[in-house]
């Protein structure tokens, strides 16, 4: 017994020092297989107990099973230390090249800036409680004109220029008179107040219109965003507060509002818009970049402005009386405010594009600025 | 409309100049730009022209002496012809820098020396007249400088007057105005007018045969002047509101246009045939020439000033050649009239004939002017022309003007405005402005509106001048108090958003396009169950590229795809989304039926960022792909049908059904005729979706379908079928087996050892059932189930 229990300190005392110095995983696998594989020392030692007294087998068997305990808790600690060296080696190695361009999941995509600045204008007046409506872009003459006090004749027509469509291709279908393709979106005034019958109405109306009119400053094609505004007591203050609010939302807080008066046929009192130019805060002046210049020089020419300071950005009034009669509201009972703007015009403030043909060349080089 | 201010101030007092600006800009009349003209002039003096000879080195050139009042006379080389000996002409002596930049230094030209420049208006920045020299009156004494001479120095404003304001487009008009603003009184002028020998009626007759059209006319007769230039003050004047000089006749009309806003018209009333005035509307094919020398075929609406045998005016718009003043009038008659303003709209426009009498009878002359312009014309003319005013007018007046009257109540400006104002500001401000009040009670009072203000007819209308005087400034911002109903996002909207998230987030960009296209740019998209309509035109396009309207979308990206290459974009994603126009269904309320539309357009490599990704090009499934992720952003299950329309690829497309066989769109690769015709190569795709039909089958509002309580068996299948054979038609004959829960395709196989003609193709199925844990033996009767029949129904085999 005596022999064997020497044996087994001996395999125990071996096992400390060969695992101690195990420089890899593949030495300690092997030292595994040496001490406890199955063809192993430890087995050998036991196949010697066969040959002891009965009485003496626990004795031996405990103090084998103590040492095989101790070599695999000998061996697990050597593999924690290997992983942590191997770990350690891995972590402090040089960095990946991060300046290689990120691979894309998908190329992004861009939405036109028209239809950003739509979309932002239009978020603005829900929050005011207004109704995005709609109405036909090929209009009846009565619609575009008539209903809004610009009747046949009429020196007003001359402020737009006008595409008339050949009746001969609308088919059958279409209610007789004047077509033409709508000059601007005021004639969804008539047809909201139509449609919904009854106050209050709180409309815009953002879409295409089209004037007979193409140089580098215009387009036969453009967009505006329409506003209309009736119910019992709407007043020209209401107005001014509405647009006021507007502005500061889509201009920035400190934006200011200026009305002049201007005529609009379909409105009375009618009014021209300014809001405090976005690009120079009103000042019509910008600061020259370069330091120390002496005052005269340290600004230029706001050129957005023109250096007033101030932005036409909007027409506006009171809703004509003919107008609210048109849309079927008695104008001795109701009143209300009515507005437009150029969406174009209030993209190109607010992105800084300065060429209107920008918009529909669809050049991907500038659309995928937005 | 210009403005001098120098001419203003004649008829009321001013502020400054940019105070004038800025307070019409405030009241509605928009100041668009501010001029000084007659600066800069210091160094320029009268001189008088002493000799003149010719160069001796020069054709077109003259030496001449000058008196400059300096005591020696200067030499001065000249190039223009227009002066005699004696004249008084502008001389820029040196060292002057003239208001064009020209710097004037002793010169020596082709060998004669030379001290200074004499000068036309133009050199002067006076007037486009580069004729020849400006010749002043030959009573300035030499050395004056030219611009206290002649009072040149002035500002002159471009008022941008609306069209409801016909009373503005005069300097009377304008001076109104300010006046009312600064409680000014308005100095009309007063003619001096002396009338002698027998009197104008038994000169002339006039008779009016269209009433409705002309509701006054009145004439003087002026005899014995002398056409003859106008003097400099009176040019000067008409050049700096932009009208040329012509003789001092037509100079004298064209002054009181300016100065009283009412047009005129002189006659040689030696040309009019039996001295009689006829106003009548034109007969069937009757013609006359203007005095743009255009002959022009009149219609029964257009109205005309004739004599006893024809037409000589085109009434209220331009003149005829046969009665024009010419240098040896000495009878003149002058017309002042007063016409309807539609017939001279209609007729300004039916001629394309635009003139200043035109534009303001359109927009409504002051029926009160008509007397005042003739007496202050005539009374000119006789000064300049040196004639004398017979005794009268004839006048024919068969509509007189009744100064219409409007009811203002005082609580109206409160009601409209948002703020009060007080009863004796209305009364001053309308007051001001021409307004008499006449009854006023406790609820309010009625106004007679001035013969000049044609545009005010409603109480409205005085709120609007209430506060146009008062200033907007002066109204609070407020916000409408009552609650407005529930906004609500139309359904529309939120496909629209869906959609455009779905191809941005496939990399696409949005595009904006015109809605008109060239028509042979629509044929391949035509519908051909409508094969016989063409598409919805313009009377009056731009061009025939811009001359009807689009029924697709497709065409103007693939415009848009090949500007992009020609500019060495290849890749190109592009989307619209926007309506296209059809003619209008039966009984429809509006002129066409605009229906929106989504379409795409790809070409180029499927991942086009870089270095991580392969130069794959975009194919079918790509586009296809597009087209899924706008169905699935809207919760649509689609159906796929080969081959889209006539613009599509045969092989290469598909139409796009809903769930319910609807259609929905079309996609696939450009037909290669389409693709050469926009000048494209192949493997360009496109898709279009109706936006009603993507809105009718959207599912918006997901439903929750619970989640599975017990395991899936997960099973593979491979199958060879006939090429032919849809993957589709092989998924739905699988999803025929109830406990299939999903099967989705995985490779598509072709090549040894499979036969020609055949393909493989490998699905994933999962069985599952709702109720209970499906067991080996029922999954395997279910994958049996399938493979019989897809055996019987689609000719497959099992692939072993």
């Amino acid at each position: 017994m005596a022999d064997l229990l020497g044996q087994l300190e001996a395999l125990a005392k071996g096992a400390r020092e060969a695992i101690g110095s195990a420089a890899d995983e593949k030495a300690l696998e092997d030292l595994r297989v040496r001490f406890l594989g199955k063809k192993g020392e430890l087995s050998a030692v036991l196949r010697g107990m066969g040959a002891l007294p009965a009485e003496e087998r626990p004795r031996v068997g405990e103090v084998a099973n103590r040492v095989r305990d101790e070599v695999e808790a000998l061996l697990a600690d050597a593999k924690g230390r290997l992983d942590a060296r191997k770990l350690e080696a891995e972590l402090a190695g040089p960095p990946i090249d991060v300046t290689l361009p990120g691979r894309r999941l998908l190329p992004r995509g861009h939405r036109h800036p028209i239809t950003r600045a739509t979309e932002d204008i239009s978020a603005i007046f829900a929050r005011l409680g207004y109704e995005v409506a709609s109405g036909p872009e090929i209009e009846l003459d009565w619609f575009n004109f008539e209903a809004l006090n610009i009747p046949p004749d009429h020196p007003a027509r001359d402020m737009q220029d006008t595409f008339y469509v050949e009746v001969s291709t609308l088919g059958d279908g279409a209610p007789d008179g004047s077509v033409l393709l709508r000059t601007h979106t005021s004639p969804v005034q008539i047809r909201a107040m139509q449609r919904l019958g009854v106050p209050p109405v709180r409309i815009i109306c953002p879409g295409r219109v089209y004037r007979s009119d193409y140089d580098q400053t215009h387009s036969p094609m453009f967009h505006q965003v329409e506003g209309l505004c009736v119910d019992e007591g709407i007043t020209f203050a209401d107005l001014k507060g509405t647009l006021a609010a507007f502005a500061r939302a889509y201009f920035g807080e400190g934006t200011r509002t200026r009305f002049r008066p201007s005529y609009f046929p379909f409105v009375e009192p009618g009014a021209e818009v300014d809001v405090s130019c976005s690009i120079c805060g009103g000042t019509g002046r910008l600061p020259v970049p370069g330091g120390q210049l002496p005052p005269d020089r340290a600004t230029r020419r706001c050129g957005t402005c023109k250096e007033t300071g101030w932005l036409e950005v909007l027409g506006a009034g009171m809703v004509h009386p003919k107008v609210l009669e048109n849309g079927g509201f008695d104008p001795k009972r109701y009143s209300g405010f009515a507005f437009g703007m150029g969406v174009e015009r209030m993209a190109m403030l607010r992105y800084g594009i300065d060429d209107l043909r920008l918009y529909f060349e669809n050049d991907l080089r500038f659309l995928e600025q937005f | 409309m210009r403005i001098s201010l120098k001419w203003l101030s004649e008829y009321v007092d001013l502020p400054a100049p940019d105070e004038v600006a800025r307070r019409l800009t405030a009241v509605g009349f928009e100041v668009e730009a501010v001029e000084r003209v007659g600066q800069g002039l210091a160094g320029v003096v009268a001189a008088r022209i002493l000799a003149s000879e010719k160069h001796p080195n020069a054709e077109k050139l003259s030496v001449t002496r000058i008196d400059a009042g300096k005591g020696e006379p200067l030499q001065i080389v000249c190039g223009a012809k227009n002066y005699q000996v004696g004249d008084v002409v502008p001389l820029a002596t040196v060292g002057t820098t003239l208001p064009g930049g020209t710097k004037i230094e002793k010169a020596k030209l082709r060998g004669v020396e030379s001290f200074g420049m004499l000068c036309s208006a133009r050199e002067l920045g006076l007037s486009e007249d580069a004729s020849g020299l400006l010749i002043l009156d030959r009573g300035i004494a030499p050395g004056t400088p030219v611009a206290d001479a002649l009072g040149l120095e002035d500002v002159l404003l471009e008022v941008n007057v609306t069209p409801n304001r016909p009373d503005a487009l005069s300097h009377i008009g304008i001076a109104r105005e300010i006046a009312a603003l600064l409680g000014h009184q308005v100095r009309l002028p007063r003619p001096a007018l002396r009338e002698a020998g027998a009197p104008a009626a038994e000169a002339v007759k006039v008779r009016i045969e269209a009433p409705e059209k002309c509701a006054r006319y009145a004439a003087r007769v002026v005899e014995g002047v002398k056409i003859g230039p106008s003097p400099l003050w009176l040019a000067r004047r008409l050049e700096s509101c932009g009208v040329r000089s012509i003789s001092n006749v037509v100079d004298a009309t064209n002054f009181v246009l300016l100065e009283l806003g009412h047009p005129l018209h002189a006659f040689d009333l030696d040309q009019v045939a039996g001295h009689e005035i006829v106003v009548r509307t034109a007969r069937p094919g009757e013609k006359i020439v203007t005095l743009d020398g255009k002959e022009r075929a009149l219609e029964p609406d257009d109205l005309l000033i004739a004599d006893r045998d024809r037409g000589s005016a085109l009434a209220g718009v331009m003149g005829g050649g046969d009665s024009e003043i010419s240098a040896g009038t000495t009878r003149v008659l002058i017309e002042s009239a007063w016409f309807a303003p539609s017939g001279i709209r209609r007729t300004s426009r039916r001629h394309g004939l635009k003139t200043e009498a035109s534009y303001r009878f359109e927009r409504g002359a002051d029926p009160g002017m008509v007397i005042p312009a003739l007496d202050r014309c005539a009374a000119l003319i006789a000064e300049l022309a040196g004639g004398t005013v017979r005794p009268g007018i004839v006048d024919a007046h068969p509509r007189p003007h009744h100064a219409p009257e409007v009811r203002l109540r005082w609580r109206r400006p409160a009601e409209l405005l948002g703020v009060d104002v007080a009863r004796d500001e209305v009364l001053r401000v309308l007051g001001g402005l021409g307004f008499e009040a006449r009854a006023s009670d406790a609820d309010g009072a009625t106004f007679a509106v001035p013969s000049w203000r044609v545009d005010v007819s409603l109480e409205e209308d005085l709120v609007e001048e209430i506060v146009r005087t008062k200033g907007y400034d002066a109204i609070p911002e407020t916000l409408p108090a009552n609650a407005a109903r529930t906004p609500v996002e139309p359904a529309d909207a939120q496909v629209t958003a869906r959609a455009r998230e779905a191809l941005e987030g496939a990399g696409f960009a949005e595009a904006v396009n015109f809605s008109f296209v060239a028509e042979r740019e629509l044929a391949p998209f035509a519908d051909p169950s409508a094969a016989a309509l063409r598409p919805i035109a313009l009377k009056n396009p731009i061009s025939a590229d811009l001359a009807v309207m689009r029924t697709s979308l497709v065409p103007s990206l693939l415009r848009n795809t090949s500007t992009n290459r020609r500019q060495r974009v290849e890749d190109v994603r592009l989307y619209e989304l926007a309506r296209v126009y059809r003619p209008a269904p039966a009984g429809s309320d509006v002129p066409a039926a605009e229906e929106g539309e989504l379409a795409g357009v790809l070409v180029g490599r499927r991942n086009p960022t870089g270095w991580a990704a392969g130069p794959d090009p975009i194919d079918f499934n790509d586009a296809k792909a597009a087209v899924v992720a706008v169905l699935e952003a809207l919760g649509i299950d689609a159906r796929w049908r080969a081959r889209g329309g006539a613009w599509l690829h045969p092989r290469l497309s598909a139409e796009v059904l809903g769930a319910d066989g609807a259609p929905l769109g079309e996609v696939g690769e450009l037909h290669p005729r389409v693709a050469a015709a926009f000048e494209l190569p192949r493997g360009v795709f496109a898709f279009r979706l109706s936006g009603a039909a993507l809105v009718r089958s959207a599912r918006l509002v997901p439903r929750y379908g619970g989640i599975p309580r017990f395991p899936a068996v997960l099973r593979d299948l491979a199958v060879v079928v006939a090429e032919e054979v849809e993957a589709g038609a092989v998924l739905a004959s699988v999803r025929e087996e109830p406990l299939v829960e999903d099967a989705t395709l995985f490779d598509v196989y072709r090549g040894p050892p499979i036969p020609a003609g055949k393909k493989n193709l490998a699905l994933a199925i999962r069985y599952r059932a709702p109720d209970r844990t499906l067991t080996d033996t029922e999954a395997d009767a279910a994958h049996a189930r399938i493979v019989a029949r897809l055996r019987g129904g689609l000719g497959a085999e099992l692939r072993g």
